[in-house]
């Protein structure tokens, strides 16, 4: 996001406070209503086309818990999945199946991470930058990965918080596959796995490694 | 749940001694030692404190970390500080934190002046500033409505807002997005926020976050003066301050009264204010010229008003009073015309009498129950009405009791109601069938009569009515039924209004404390109407009247007939509220002379009226109102009337002059005079009544027998009819009438959005076979009388019927409401 | 001595078959035949102290919940969330029914018919091994009605979640479980008495249910031989950052942190020195190499200023700018920052922009005095502890390396200028 152009946040004095930088401007900042919208009840299923299969999903989530909000994460992460991601027309297809209204599923879908209320990338990269992993070069890796990336509607590549594997730092997780310590080239590596449908990283699975307790190892 | 005793325990507070109920917070203990501690997210009407600002953070001794005021109950011992220098370090952190984000645009802001962000800082914060780097940026004011502005900007995250649109009004169209230091108040994809209380946001916020569009930058709070009042746009009677400047209402404000609002208001109450400062306001008198209307003097007006009742003395003419009639203007008509003119048509109720024992019966002091009992019933069932659009104030005070208090509620209702969603038991029967249905719970619950005949006649499922009778017999004692005038209506109103009584009876509603029936009139004064005589069947409190007249069905059939010549309208419009909008345009058509105390160009007086006085508002009137629960309220006027505008006492009083036949007070002495002949107010004063409302039998048990020699059933009653066989490609026809359905909504600027559109509401699976989609213009036609509509395809509308808005400023479905069976046919509109 | 990690490398160790062949769900059999109470006062002379954090006594907290026949709940925490913590990942994948058979012994206890594992969302192979793993465990009559023909009835659902750190913190947990926005709650009530769907609710982490077994195999007092007096029994310790070998460690409570993070974990890279280091993840103020001889339990961890917190191990070497650490640190904290109150969304916002402004060299050394008041408003005004957990380490990391931070400030800025 850059200040330069916009209203107050001058080039000029770059470097000093400037107005609308260090993240001044939130997602959402410039957020109206449309007043022509109706306003969003909870929809109604005779008005709302819900794929079979997503409904079948949110359907069995609602059922394995007692009270059936407690389904609208895995419901979104299903409609996540079958739309690409929470886009407004997967939010109103939970919300009619939950009986909610889209308001509710979108301020959950805004709170988590994984879920995205803007269109991403087909594959996740998540790199972690956090304290363990940066201390290990993970920026540098960020960085060579969303060069790699650039532009390309393949991929999510971002930063991501502990990912709990500080162990093979730095690492990544590729459409949740754990895979670390990686080296610099490894991000071209990683790449061109994931274009080729191939198993990402194999080696550098987390799924492989054996604990590093070496007693443990021999009990 | 029953109301929670009360005990009470002593705290110290800065070294005071302080006594309160137990479990009270500290916050509100506090106060009673005249210690404020300063609050932001705190707001006890929004249900259980939150904790999220700290702005309250107190020091509590053996508690070594500071303790939210706001949430900690008092304990009898309790040893408080809150000017400690741990505590004030702790204020001062909190305001520093809260200020880093907030512009500071007071000059600028609605707030100003109003705003406890400014207070608190002024009394608790550092008066320092150490942030210096850039501030959270949002593009504002933005739109979050047509008639709220939102200031992101402004905003403390206090959850205020957001509570109350998920925890009170229940809409959850407002939430929070993002978290952290993103966190912002919004809707779902670009929506607004519309949804019946949404202003009360406004209010709620703390800061210049949320403010009024029909506000903002009107006044500043030195040019204002408060007035306190009452709404009277609907049943619900809401206690209400306008906020005045220059003898205009700029704004609506709620005037917490717990025994009716809760200290909330819905949008029609907070904006439709607007409507008495609009151009289409009525502002002199008017005479009819042919087929227009004109300006006339106060003179002409009054002698043509005069000429027209001399000519129908004897029983020629008519008076119907709707809702904004206050008790002594309809006392005071219906003295004119009983007295004065010997015609005893008068009604008040649109759609027929009740004979006068069941009148007096179902307002009997034992059977009646009150708003707050509402929150604290064991059960209650909401027969036959829709609360949002009927007094929208009692649905949020029946979540309120679901929601905190355990209540058990049951809904029996012919359209899916905004209730459902929170309802333990639902009952569909079909339009009109309120009477067979609540016979099959009364059988349910009695174990007596034929409970699948019933059920049958009712067009319901007996598995639900069993269901719904079940969990009045589980829930405890203490039952309240909210009822819509509507099922006592129509051809068999007398034996629907007996099954009730029934009904009420089976549940021994009259012996126990706080149960009962509140009725929803269909009218904003209907109670008070009624009390003050202007039924057909009925003289000021409940007694015989000289000669019974006609009820308004009747009265406009004789019009049309030529039986009547005159009819006189006291804040009545028949084509709006009254059902067969046919049979009425044709009365009206053949009246001699049409008098009206109205305040705009309604489609009856515009067409119809020979003389038009121009009416008060309700901003502007003094009297007496009856809330639906038998709180006499006072109204109390906030400005002055515009232009030519006269009280309707003042003009009855004229016209009475004139007549020559008796005399009629104006003022105070009117209202007295209404005292004096209702025996059951006997001794009221309005000082008595004054800011907060009396309930008469509450004040004086005595009183309260004045109705008790009206039979309470049981009855026995004949079977209700079967229901009625569709044709084939015929639907039964609901209707409803929408908050939003009233001229003052579409006269306000704000509102005029809401105004209600027709909708024939269908369950997708007839759509099918009717062939009908989603959006689709249609023609609604019974008998012969049709409404353009719009499909709106509903999965929650039972198959089988279609349901269509009565009261709409066009194609309204009263056109439709012409006689039985109520079975309706949807042709599609040509393209 | 390992318990958690003892054959964790078995191949097949995640299948009900395999387990059993180790020796797996007799700690059930044999707590299902004890008396409830009985199985409690073995745990409570185990002393075991929670895992996930806050190291409240296990046994403690299960008899918190309220007696009768109502609704309860039990949730194990497996949000590890918490940066450098990545234990219970390992015991998950490896060990599932380790985890199961423990949550089946502690609904036992607490009188539990309702359970749930809440894994963080990115755990994607665990969650995937748990689902299976419940799956067989309910086929083979572990979990279901009357458990192996006792009284005990327990139904498990693995709940994913979608990515907040927040959700850790044992009530932002249970508002996300209930479909909410995962905001801490207010406390009281606590979980016991008005937990998950206002039901008493035990919440417990993933090490310290997956260590119920093995006490109830041993013995309390025989697991309290182990570790120290306050600090009993054996702990997995996660080490990562500048150390050769970063993993987990099986541990016995107390030993010297110096074995832990140069013996098992190898120390820093060859010609390195330790700079600082977090014993108990990133919500724990920093300690110095001058620490490294504490012994590595609560107690000790505690009265030298800091935590064991759930009990992972970041070292920093000196190559690494202090600064560095603590703005990674307090950004994290920004962004899990659940936003409810003010002092933390608002704390943990300003004090990233002041590090930013100091490490771009628009800063005085007189804004340390600001940063270390900021932290101080924080600290103990939030509402949860998530407030606290960044104010804690930055506030140590000024004190303790205040000549760094001042050192940089000089730097940056004669660049800037
Ligand atoms: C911000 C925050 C994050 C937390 N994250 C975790 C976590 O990821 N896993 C965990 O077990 N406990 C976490 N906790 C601690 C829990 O609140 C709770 O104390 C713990 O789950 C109780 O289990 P235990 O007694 O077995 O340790 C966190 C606490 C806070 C304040
Ligand atoms: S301390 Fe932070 S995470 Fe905890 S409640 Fe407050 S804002 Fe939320
Ligand atoms: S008023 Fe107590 S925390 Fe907000």
């Amino acid at each position: 996001m850059s200040a330069a152009g916009e209203p107050g946040g001058d080039g000029q004095a770059a470097g000093r406070i400037r107005r609308f930088q260090h993240g001044s401007r939130v997602p959402g900042w410039d957020r109206a209503s449309d007043l022509s919208k109706d306003p969003a009840e909870v929809p109604d299923l005779a008005t709302t086309a819900v794929p079979d299969e997503l409904r079948a999903q949110i359907e069995a989530a609602m059922a394995r818990y007692p009270d059936r909000h407690s389904a609208v994460i895995p419901a979104l992460t299903a409609a996540q999945r079958h739309h690409g991601w929470c886009s407004p027309e997967a939010i109103d297809q939970v919300a009619a199946v939950m009986r909610l209204t889209p308001a509710y599923c979108v301020s959950i879908a805004t709170f988590y991470d994984m879920l995205y209320t803007e269109p991403v990338g087909k594959h996740d990269v998540y790199v972690c930058t956090n304290i363990s992993c940066s201390m290990l070069g993970a920026d540098a890796l960020l960085e060579r990965l969303l060069e790699l990336t650039a532009g390309d509607s393949d991929f999510n590549v971002r930063a991501f918080e502990c990912l709990g594997a500080c162990d093979i730092g730095p690492m990544a997780s590729v459409d949740g596959v754990y895979v670390g310590p990686l080296e610099l080239d490894d991000a071209q590596l990683l790449t061109e796995d994931v274009k080729a449908g191939r198993a990402v990283l194999e080696e550098k699975q987390l799924a492989r490694r054996p604990v590093a307790d070496e007693e443990a190892r021999a009990s | 749940m029953p109301r929670p005793e009360q005990h009470m325990v002593t705290l110290t507070i800065d070294g005071r001694e302080v006594s309160a109920p137990e479990g009270t917070m500290l916050v509100d203990g506090a106060k009673r030692g005249d210690v404020e501690i300063p609050v932001f997210c705190y707001e006890p009407k929004l249900g259980q404190p939150v904790g999220a600002c700290r702005m309250c953070l107190v020091e509590v001794e053996g508690i070594p970390k500071l303790q939210t005021g706001c949430s900690t109950p008092i304990k009898d011992g309790m040893v408080v500080h809150t000017q400690t220098q741990r505590v004030r370090e702790a204020q001062q952190s909190v305001v520093e934190f809260l200020l880093i984000n907030h512009p500071l645009d007071c000059p600028v802001c609605d707030k100003g002046g109003e705003c406890p962000l400014q207070d608190i800082t002024f009394g608790w914060g550092a008066g320092r500033s150490r942030f210096i780097e850039p501030k959270r940026h949002f593009r504002k004011p933005l739109e979050l409505s047509p008639t709220i502005a939102i200031d992101r900007e402004r905003c403390i995250l206090c959850y205020r807002c957001v509570r109350f649109s998920q925890e009170i009004s229940e809409d959850y169209q407002l939430v929070l997005h993002e978290r952290a230091d993103h966190s912002y108040v919004g809707t779902f994809d670009g929506h607004p926020y519309v949804a019946p209380f949404s202003g009360n946001i406004i209010e709620l916020c703390p800061v210049g976050a949320l403010t009024s569009s029909t506000y903002r930058f009107r006044a500043r709070p030195w040019d204002i003066e408060q007035a306190g009042s009452v709404c009277l746009l609907c049943p619900a009677q809401c206690n209400v301050s306008f906020t005045v400047r220059d003898e205009l209402v700029q704004r609506v404000l709620a005037r917490d009264n717990e025994e009716v609002d809760d200290g909330w208001l819905c949008d029609k109450g907070r904006f439709a204010y607007q409507a008495i400062h609009v151009d289409e306001r009525i502002t002199e008198p008017l005479v009819r010229d042919g087929d227009a209307l004109r300006p006339a003097s106060w003179e002409r007006a009054l002698e043509l008003a005069t000429d027209a009742l001399n000519k129908a003395r004897g029983g020629k003419a008519a008076a119907l009073a709707g809702g904004q009639t206050t008790n002594e203007e309809a006392f005071a008509l219906q003295r004119l015309m009983r007295e004065g003119l010997a015609c005893p048509d008068i009604d008040s109720r649109a759609g027929g009498r009740l004979e006068l024992e069941l009148e007096r019966a179902l307002a009997a002091p034992s059977l009646q129950t009150t708003v707050a009992d509402l929150e604290f019933a064991h059960a209650v069932l909401v027969l036959d009405c829709e609360p949002v659009d009927d007094a929208p104030i009692i649905d949020l005070r029946i979540r309120k009791g679901v929601r905190r208090h355990g209540t058990k509620l049951a809904i029996a209702s012919s359209r899916p109601s905004a209730l459902d969603a929170g309802a333990h038991a639902v009952l569909r029967f079909a339009p009109g069938a309120a009477e067979a249905a609540v016979r099959a719970i009364t059988a349910a619950l009695s174990g007596e009569g034929d409970l699948n005949g019933l059920a049958a006649a009712a067009g319901a499922d007996p598995e639900s009515v069993r269901a719904t009778a079940k969990l009045l017999t589980d829930a405890g004692s203490e039952l309240a039924i909210v009822w819509g005038e509507r099922l006592a209506s129509g051809a068999r109103a007398g034996q629907a209004g007996r099954a009730l009584l029934n009904l009420a009876a089976r549940l021994g509603l009259s012996d126990v404390e706080h149960a009962g029936l509140l009725e929803l009139p269909a009218s904003s004064n209907g109670r008070g109407l009624r009390e003050a005589g202007f039924l057909p069947t009925a003289g000021p409190g409940y007694s015989e009247p000289g000669a019974s007249g006609r009820d308004a069905p009747a009265i406009a059939a004789a019009l049309a007939d030529g039986e009547l010549s005159t009819l006189y309208l006291l804040h009545c419009d028949p084509l709006r509220t009254h059902p067969d909008r046919g049979l009425w345009e044709r009365a009206l058509a053949k009246a001699g002379a049409v008098i009206a105390h109205e305040s705009s160009l309604s489609a009856t007086v515009a067409e119809h009226a020979t003389v038009v006085f121009p009416a008060e508002s309700y901003a502007e009137k003094e009297g007496t109102v009856v809330h639906p629960d038998g709180r006499l309220q006072r109204l109390r006027s906030a400005i002055a009337r515009p232009g030519e505008v006269s009280s309707e006492l003042q003009v009855l009083a004229e016209l009475a002059s004139r007549l020559g036949d008796i005399e009629l007070p104006t003022g105070a002495p009117a209202t007295a005079e209404l005292v004096g002949a209702v025996p059951f107010y006997a001794g009221i004063t309005l000082e008595e009544i004054g800011g907060r409302g009396v309930r008469w039998w509450q004040r004086d048990a005595a009183a309260a027998d004045a109705l008790a020699e009206a039979p309470l059933g049981p009855f026995e009653l004949d079977n209700p009819p079967a229901a009625a066989q569709l044709a084939d490609g015929e639907l039964r026809l609901g209707t409803y009438r929408s908050l939003w359905a009233s001229s003052e909504v579409e006269l306000s600027p704000a509102l005029a959005f809401l105004g209600a559109k027709q909708h024939v509401e269908l369950n997708p699976d007839d759509a099918d076979r009717l062939g009908l989609v989603d959006g689709e213009a249609v023609r609604a036609v019974v008998n012969g009388s049709s409404v353009a509509a719009r499909v709106a395809l509903r999965a929650a509308v039972p198959a089988g019927t279609a349901f269509l808005a009565e009261g709409t400023a066009a194609d309204s479905a009263n056109a439709l409401l012409n006689g039985a069976p109520r079975s309706v046919r949807l042709e599609r509109a040509p393209r | 001595m390992k318990l958690l990690f003892k054959g964790i490398d078995e191949p097949g160790l995640n299948t009900l078959e395999v387990y059993q062949r180790q020796g797996g769900y007799q700690a059930l059999r044999k707590a299902l035949a004890m008396q409830r109470g009985e199985v409690l006062h073995e745990l409570d002379l185990s002393g075991l102290r929670g895992r996930g954090g806050a190291g409240f006594q296990m046994s403690k907290k299960a008899s918190f919940l309220p007696k009768g026949a109502m609704d309860k709940y039990l949730v194990c925490n497996a949000d590890e969330s918490e940066p450098g913590t990545f234990k219970d990942r390992e015991l998950m994948q490896k060990n599932p029914h380790g985890l199961i058979e423990g949550m089946i012994i502690a609904a036992y206890v607490a009188g539990v018919n309702r359970s749930f594992i809440f894994i963080r969302g990115e755990y994607e192979l665990q969650a995937d091994i748990l689902d299976a793993a419940v799956e067989e465990a309910r086929a083979a009559g572990y979990l279901g009605d009357a458990i192996l023909g006792s009284d005990h009835d327990l139904t498990m659902v693995v709940h994913r979640g979608a990515g907040a750190y927040i959700c850790g913190e044992e009530t932002a947990l249970l508002d996300s479980l209930e479909g909410k926005r995962g905001n801490p709650r207010l406390k009281p009530p606590f979980p016991a008495n008005q937990g998950l769907y206002q039901g008493p609710t035990l919440v417990n982490n993933v090490e310290t249910l997956a260590t119920v077994p093995h006490i109830v195999s041993m013995g309390g007092a025989e697991y309290a031989k182990l570790g120290t007096e306050a600090s009993t029994g054996t702990k997995i310790v996660s080490v990562s950052g500048c150390v050769q070998r970063p993993g987990n460690y099986e541990i016995e409570l107390g030993v010297p942190a110096r074995e832990i993070i140069c013996g098992l974990a190898g120390g820093p890279p060859e010609g390195r020195a330790i700079k600082a280091w977090f014993p108990g993840g990133s919500s724990s103020p920093v300690l110095t190499a001058d620490d490294l001889d504490l012994a590595y339990d609560f107690e000790t961890m505690a009265k030298a200023g800091s935590m064991l917190g759930s009990g992972s191990v970041i070292v920093v070497d000196d190559s690494i700018s202090i600064v560095d650490v603590a703005l990674k640190t307090a950004k994290f904290y920004r962004h899990e920052s659940c936003g409810k109150c003010t002092p933390c969304r608002e704390g943990t916002n300003w004090t990233v922009k002041m590090l930013e402004r100091i490490d771009a060299g628009d800063a005085t050394p007189m804004d340390l005095e600001l940063m270390a008041s900021v932290q101080e408003q924080i600290i103990g005004n939030c509402l949860c502890v998530l407030g606290d957990s960044m104010a804690m380490p930055i506030g140590s990391m000024v004190k303790k390396f205040r000549g760094e931070f001042e050192a940089h400030i000089e730097a940056a800025r004669a660049v800037h200028v």
